[in-house]
């Protein structure tokens, strides 16, 4: 142990605080939940190539990052993995040399590709002992073949065993598994555990000949069997000990040696004292003194806490009193105290931050952001946290090593302690950490019983030491070198079954052709294996979307603007808008919609007429130096101020029932007596009919509030500059102009204007959900992007903007005219943005527009029904509505919407690529004209911005969907809103972050296509020009393609290699009239078609 | 129309056993299988609702039925035990509320629990549950409302323990559960002593018992149903497991313990309000009860950070604020106060979830003087310790005492009895080695090492044959002071355990209740 009194507390202060800052990558990252913004996950491994990083969190964190096995198994049984994509996948990567012959059998070649292919396909997994007996006497698995094996494996075993005498299928899978065992060396006979309580001298010697070598044999002196106990207890201790720090803590040994987990006590105590700390004002009474530190606020609390003694832990008030006040010294001595080296404490703590990676998270996140919503006074430093965590850990640890061994709780102590009782070790290790059969369990549990009671001698230690090293060493258990029946026998038996070789093949190996197979197989461990998989089931997708890219090029409407359009719609790139764009189009072909960044090129601090406070509208990363208030009209003012008392009245009187009846005891009985009758009846009507109750309860409240007719107040006479710190109210004409112009520059919209251009923003309503800003706008930080959608249209209607946008070349035309206007994606309802303001001459067009926009309207909530499964099948499109709308307005609905779900690919183009196909709600649509941008500037703002965020929500998805128990958050039904700023299951469980098992039932885990039509030089400048991209894309965090904006060519990016030329079979793709046609009677995700709809109407 | 009043109850029950039958034959399995469940569930919940709002009819034009018959459930000597039901103005309308509030609840859990793998499991349960809580209102006598009673706290283990695969849910809901038996034994008791005393146990009956019991017989009867109550209600010092009963789904939260089973306890109070006002002691243990658990709720109510914790706290302080109106004579006040208080609440942990976003500001915190009252703070963060120290009290010297009991079976009662230990040649490679190289002494095994013997006889001999051999071995053998050191030194060690066993708290009590024992 290194003397950590050399180490100057300078030095260790900088330690701990790059410590605390690693944190970030290894700790969930996730905001307090009304902040919820979509994004990687696994941010923290960002650096790393997609598999590594995989790998790496999963060795931190435990937590395995693809789908498991059985759902890829499930994906190729119903087509949506096939054989090709993983031959394919495995072809090309060249560590697999996949084209290498293993062994012959029956005169054809069998190749690495084959073996892994049977590997994959089917599980290949060790079995225990009872498996294995199970599988021979109940299942009959020595006469017949695997259930699982193919009809073409079984022929041809078959006929390989017929050219060797064997006429019958249990004469030739008899025959493969004694030819398993002899190619092998093995032997195996039916033993059952129990047996071992009775071993014959015959077994016992052939048993010690297998495990004990000559020169050990020689050695004079102690019991054979002790010796190997000793040496086994000492490498085991030796590795276990290794893994202290990075892998394991003081709990965490313990828990190894003893079964019992500290944290189940240490838990509860510890989220009380956090949750009470951090709690944004659900608690009328938070701890006092928060400005001193949670560290200071805890010890106060400790000093006069009765637990302890309750708990029985010995010298609590010394232990406590004698802490340190400073938390880092608190820290340090906790550190010195476990006896670890210095090098290891940054793993340490690291670790211990893990075992509860939920509020540790929450914590740092805190840590990150101080003064977080108005907590100005709460001191968050996750010092305090490191601090209480060690001390707490200490004082159970003490406890139960005094318990268990009246010994101190220090890893040099228990390490000292099991030197001198190394068969005691073994048992314990083996009894909790390894599997073993009844009747040991059940010796081992009395033995722990005594030993707890009254303790024990080291001889009955070591007699059941003997009895597990006994049994771990016969044939029913499996062996863990050389090959083994159950390890290696089993495998090679099923794995022959699958690629029909038959038992004489198998004889004829030699000892290097099987290592080779082992090795095959091995070599597919599970992320790897994993890997393969992914990439299988991204290619299948790939496929169908090129080809269908293919397929219409040249087919889309709007490619260059010849004609002018009745009107444009500028939606946000959100998958959840390709539906209504189709529908909308579909029914008008003389509209032409665009897609962009939903919080159109204006990072703003919004505060909307009834906020108190202001909100950031942009993407997470950017911070607004801009602010806007949204005020009543001119003569409007004493409207405006009634409706704001009324609209505080309303609000009081909410808060009084909501908080009081929770926070009062005799009021609450008051208030309770008098709201009981009316809440029961809008129970009643909330479950009995949620939409008409809503829109009552919304008609009521508008006609008691009176709406206000309100205008934003985007301009600045003020041209000092305005930054994030010191945000300016307004924007002068100067930035109005760059805003617009950038804005329709990256759109690609510079001419061809059509009166009526719309900025659609959107949002998403639902009831009882706490999630709700996972189905917001992710390019408006989770928030509503209306009010960006409005500053956007007023900038671009005012003359001035008009006039100087002409000077610098773009050429708006006088009768064109902004509007903005907000969807909501869960209920489907569109709200305009200062329609009093628009031109007469317009407004039949506008009319005509709004009547389109109804018919897609009903067109998305048709289609969305399809994958919801409580909506009616088949509907018609007004009911189908009607479901959309109640769901949304359903509190007992805990899937309003589906949110970005069906999100797996990302166009970056003109709309002209994508227009005429069915993409099943799955793309993100990124309006981008490569024919304005030769030198990639543009695209290069547009990929800065929108890579992150479409990476951000697909990843988000990705890891919420594969692993939902460790990297989502469970399901929403046990959930309980913690502090206001997370959710727990139960009253007392970790933090849950990440996506709820609702959000992601139905999203199929990929990561994002993204198809750049552009030319590859200029993508490739692009990409040479921008690290932050060279991460996303070099690291195959995305997946990139470009398409010839001239020409049916794409080329596929590949890390490492550049661009090829996609090969793929193109094939015609079905075509309908509309969209329903393709989609009805569909549940689930559906290939692309193209549709033929033509403007009959129009 | 009120002789149909016994398919109240029976309806959900029905709904319940076809749910179960349903899963257990396969039929309504899976997502496919939603759909039946619910329309079992929700339908049989409805016309049970249905049926009591036509009786209500009825009993607003023509008055409250009252005691009803249906036939006698057990018969033996002279007592008999009569299917019966209590509908007068209080049974009728808890009826009504238990009715409603449940086909309300089973409502939002259609929705709610759509794809949770134990749907159709939860659908039984609630239907189960309400079955239970009509039970329990309508119930003519003591030993039908004793049946809902328990059907309730079966329901209640279920949902707690909903998702069982984790374990601080098991261990919640096990918890809960054998808090709730001690309240369970004494309305057995209660039970028991009215049928000793008033040779009945329907509700009228028990209630006029006063005319003709002394008043410690009315005190002891009231007091073992104020048992029963004061733990099903969660009142002090059963409280805490209704804290820890909050890990099922949202909407059984909101039905057990926001709205319906926490109030059972306070309507058998309202119920046996007669019983109750002959015995001013007892009442005033209501408002002792009642009014200290009202002021723990409220306290730590102040302190809690999620919202399910705050709810539930809020609840409690409600409902010792009922007991304590019942305490002080209000029993018509506390019946209306209750049937607030569960409509309010229900709706209130229904939309427990959103609740984050119902609120405008931050709740108001507490006054200035005691913010800073660090103890109270800590107190209340640690509710009072009513939890820890009924582990320190109760749990862990039980345990303890079974695992004595435990080793003292393996170590001296299988010895004797002869049970099987190892009746092996050898059970390990290391007993094969030592016979192989003629060193039988090192053979080491709780059966001894000379041989085997069976039984009592058999492990006498056995036991007399290894005393030589140890002899031999210990005393001759090694000689000396060795073999005796050794011996006087295990001597004493068995002599020190045996002490630090009986100076533990847990002998100390069990040595009290002998004494006890013996001495009555």
């Amino acid at each position: 142990m290194s003397d950590a009194h050399t180490a100057k507390p300078a030095d260790i202060r900088a330690l701990l605080r790059q410590v605390i800052e690693h944190f970030e990558h290894i700790l969930p990252a996730q905001a307090a939940i009304k902040e919820f913004v979509h994004h990687n996950t696994l941010h923290g491994f960002q650096q790393l190539p997609f598999p590594q990083a995989l790998a790496a969190a999963h060795k931190v964190t435990g937590a395995y990052g693809y789908l498991p096995e059985e759902q890829f198994h499930a994906c190729y049984r119903t087509g949506r993995i096939s054989r090709e994509d993983l031959e394919q996948v495995l072809d090309a990567d060249p560590e697999l040399n996949a084209d290498e012959d293993i062994l012959d059998a029956a005169g054809e070649p069998l190749k690495r590709r084959d073996i892994m292919l049977a590997a994959l396909l089917h599980p290949l997994k060790t079995i225990t002992g009872c498996q294995l007996n199970w599988q021979i006497e109940e299942l009959n698995a020595l006469a017949a073949f695997q259930p699982d094996v193919d009809a073409a494996s079984r022929m041809r075993l078959l006929d390989a065993a017929r050219e060797h005498g064997q006429a019958d299928e249990a004469t030739a899978i008899n025959d493969l598994w004694t030819a398993c065992l002899h190619t092998l060396g093995l032997d195996h006979y039916l033993l059952h555990p129990e047996e071992l309580l009775d071993i014959s001298p015959e077994q016992a010697e052939m048993m010690l000949s297998t495990v004990v070598t000559e020169e050990e044999h020689s050695e004079p002196g102690q019991l054979l069997m002790d010796r190997r106990i000793d040496r086994e207890a000492d490498t085991l201790m030796e590795s276990l000990f290794g893994q202290l720090g990075h892998d394991l803590t003081l709990a965490g040994l313990l828990k190894t040696v003893t079964g019992e987990d500290l944290m189940d006590t240490l838990r509860p105590l510890l989220i009380r004292h956090v949750g009470s700390f951090l709690d944004q004002g659900l608690a009328a009474w938070n701890a006092p003194d928060r400005q001193l530190g949670f560290y200071a606020v805890w010890r106060e609390s400790a000093m006069q806490d009765l637990a302890w003694v309750f708990e029985e832990l010995p010298d609590w008030r010394d232990s406590i009193d004698t802490l340190p006040d400073d938390p880092l010294d608190a820290v340090l001595i906790e550190l010195k105290w476990l006896g670890l080296a210095e090098e290891q404490w940054a793993a340490y703590l690291e670790r211990l931050a893990l075992e509860l990676p939920g509020w540790s998270g929450m914590f740092l996140w805190r840590h990150n952001h101080p003064g977080y919503d108005g907590l100005e006074q709460v001191q968050v430093d996750m010092v305090d946290y490191l601090a209480v965590r060690l001390v707490l850990e200490r004082l159970f640890a003490q406890r139960l090593c005094r318990e268990r061994w009246t010994i101190e709780a220090s890893f040099d102590v228990i390490r000292w302690y099991f030197r001198h009782n190394r068969a005691e070790f073994m048992v314990r290790y083996t009894v909790y950490n390894r599997h073993l059969p009844e009747y040991l369990v059940t010796l081992a549990q009395q033995l722990l019983n005594c030993s707890a009671l009254c303790g024990t001698d080291s001889t009955q230690w070591l007699h059941l030491a003997h009895m597990v090293w006994t049994w771990q060493q016969s044939p029913v258990s499996d062996r863990r070198f050389g090959y083994s029946v159950h390890r290696s026998a089993w495998r090679l038996f099923r794995l022959a079954q699958h690629l029909g070789v038959c038992g004489a093949d198998i004889r004829d190996l030699d000892r290097t052709t099987i290592n080779r197979i082992f090795n095959c197989v091995d070599s597919l461990d599970p992320e790897r294996a994993g890997f393969i998989w992914l990439q299988a089931y991204e290619r299948h997708y790939r496929e169908q979307l090129f080809n269908a890219l293919v397929n219409n090029h040249g087919r889309g409407r709007w490619s260059a603007r010849n004609t002018r359009p009745a009107a444009q719609l500028v939606f946000c790139m959100d998958d959840r808008e390709e539906g209504f764009r189709r529908h909308l189009e579909e029914h008008n072909p003389q509209l032409e919609t665009l897609g962009a960044a939903g919080f159109f090129g204006v990072a703003i601090n919004w505060r909307g007429l009834d906020d108190s406070t202001v909100t950031p509208l942009c993407p997470i990363v950017v911070v607004p130096a801009h602010e806007i208030r949204e005020t009543p009209q001119s003569g409007q003012e004493a409207a405006g101020v009634q409706h704001g008392k009324r609209r505080q009245q309303r609000l009081r009187l909410k808060d009084l029932l909501h908080q009081e009846t929770r926070r009062n005891l005799l009021g609450s009985t008051l208030l309770i007596l008098l709201a009981a009758p009316a809440a029961l009846a809008v129970l009643v009507g909330k479950l009995l009919a949620p939409l008409p109750v809503s829109q009552l309860s919304d008609k009521l409240r508008n006609a008691f509030e009176r709406v206000v007719p309100t205008r934003v107040n985007i301009n600045s006479k003020d041209d000092r500059p305005a930054t994030p710190e010191e945000p300016r109210p307004g924007f002068t004409d100067e930035e109005q102009v760059d805003r617009v112009q950038g804005f329709l520059r990256n759109i690609g919209l510079q001419s061809g204007f059509a009166p009526l251009v719309v900025m659609m923003g959107h949002g998403s309503s639902s009831q009882n959900n706490p999630h709700l800003a996972a189905y917001d706008c992710g390019a408006c930080s989770g928030r509503h992007g209306g009010p960006n959608a409005r500053v956007f249209a007023t900038m671009a209607n005012r003359p001035e903007i008009r006039a100087l946008l002409r000077e610098r070349g773009c050429d708006i035309p006088e009768d064109t005219w902004f509007l903005g206007a907000e969807h909501d994606t869960c209920d489907e309802c569109i709200s305009w943005y200062d329609l009093d303001a628009l031109p007469p001459a317009l407004e039949q067009s506008f009319n005509k527009l709004r009547q389109d926009l109804d018919i897609a309207v009903l067109g998305s909530a048709h289609e969305r029904s399809r994958r919801l499964a409580s909506a009616p099948r088949d509907p018609a499109p007004q009911q189908a509505l009607r479901h959309i709308m109640g769901r949304a307005r359903d509190f007992s609905q805990v899937r309003p919407e589906l949110g970005h779900a069906t999100n797996a690919a990302a166009f970056i183009g003109r709309r002209s690529m994508s227009q005429g196909a069915f993409f099943d709600r799955r793309v993100f649509l990124i309006s981008y004209d490569p024919t304005q941008d030769p030198e990639g500037t543009v695209l290069e703002t547009i990929l800065l911005a929108v890579g992150p965020v479409g990476a951000g929500i697909n990843l988000e998805y990705y890891f919420s969907t594969v692993n939902n128990e460790r990297y989502g958050c469970g399901s929403k039904i046990a959930h309980n809103v913690a502090g206001l700023f997370g959710v727990m299951e139960g009253t007392s469980s970790d933090l849950r972050t990440g996506l709820p098992k609702q959000m992601i039932e139905i999203h199929e885990a990929m990561r994002l296509q993204v198809v750049i039509e552009a030319s590859i030089e200029v993508v490739t400048a692009v990409y040479e020009r921008q690290p932050p991209l060279q991460e996303l894309i070099g690291n195959g965090w995305l997946l990139l393609s470009v398409k010839d904006p001239d020409s049916e060519a794409i080329h596929i990016f590949t890390p490492g290699a550049g661009f090829t030329p996609w090969r793929g079979n193109v094939a015609p793709l079905p075509t309908v009239q509309r969209s329903p046609e393709w989609y009805n009677g569909h549940e689930g995700p559906l290939t692309p078609a193209l549709i033929e709809a033509e403007a009959t109407h129009a | 129309m009120h002789k149909l009043a016994w398919l109240i109850p029976l309806l959900p029950l029905l709904a319940a056993t076809a749910i179960a039958i349903g899963y257990i034959t396969g039929l309504n399995r899976g997502e496919a299988g939603e759909k039946q469940t619910r329309r079992i569930a929700v339908g049989a919940a409805l016309l049970s609702l249905l049926l009591v709002l036509l009786i209500d009819g009825f009993a607003l034009l023509q008055g409250a039925p009252g005691q009803l018959r249906f036939g006698t459930w057990l018969h033996s000597g002279e007592y008999a035990i009569k299917l019966s039901f209590t509908l007068d103005a209080l049974g009728l309308s808890m009826t009504t509320l238990v009715a409603l509030l449940s086909v309300l609840t089973l409502r939002f859990s259609v929705n709610y629990m759509h794809r949770e793998l134990g749907y159709q499991r939860f659908f039984m349960v609630l239907c189960l549950f309400m079955a239970a809580m009509l039970l329990i209102v309508m119930a003519g006598n003591a030993l039908l409302a004793f049946v809902g009673w328990e059907l309730a706290g079966v329901s209640s283990y279920l949902l707690i323990n909903y998702a069982f695969d984790r374990t601080t849910a098991s261990i919640n809901a096990s918890r809960a559960f054998v808090t709730n038996r001690i309240g369970d034994a004494g309305f057995i008791i209660a039970i028991a002593l009215s049928l000793f005393w008033v040779n009945s146990v329907e509700w009228p009956a028990v209630l006029s018992c006063s005319t003709t019991l002394e008043k410690l017989q009315v005190g002891l009867i009231a007091a073992s149903f104020l048992l029963a109550a004061l733990a099903k209600s969660a009142q002090l010092p059963f409280s805490p497991w209704i804290t820890r009963a909050l890990e099922g789904p949202t909407p059984s939260s909101a039905i057990f313990y926001g709205a319906l089973m926490v109030h059972a306890g306070a309507y058998l109070v309202i119920r046996l309000e007669p019983l109750f006002e002959q015995v001013p002691v007892l009442m005033l243990a209501l408002v002792l009860f009642g009014g200290g658990t009202a002021v723990y709720g409220f306290l730590v109510g102040l302190v809690q950070t999620d919202i399910k914790s705050g709810l539930i706290f809020s609840t409690l302080g409600q409902v010792g604020l009922i007991f304590l109106e019942c305490g002080l004579g209000w029993f018509t006040f506390a019946a209306w106060h209750l049937a607030a208080h569960a409509a309010w609440r229900a709706y209130q942990f229904l939309s427990a979830p959103a609740l984050m976003h119902f609120m405008g500001r931050p709740s108001r915190p507490v006054p200035r003087w005691l913010a800073h009252k660090h103890w109270l703070y800590t107190a209340c963060l640690q509710r009072f310790w009513v939890d820890s120290l009924a582990d320190w009290l109760l749990v862990r010297p039980t345990r303890a005492l079974a695992q004595d009991t435990q080793a003292f079976d393996q170590q001296v009662v299988n010895r004797l009895v002869g049970l099987p230990g190892s009746a092996s040649a050898v059970s390990s490679l290391a007993q094969w080695e030592t016979i192989k190289h003629g060193q039988a002494s090192r053979i080491v095994g709780d059966s001894g090492d000379i041989g085997h013997g069976r039984g009592a006889v058999g492990r006498l001999m056995e036991a007399v044959a290894s005393l030589l051999h140890w002899f031999e071995e210990h005393l001759v053998l090694k000689g000396g002071d060795e073999g005796i050191f050794n011996l006087v030194q295990r001597l004493g060690n068995v002599l020190m355990k045996i002490e630090s066993l009986l100076s533990e708290p847990r002998y100390l009590i069990l040595l009290i209740v002998i004494t006890f024992i013996v001495v009555l």
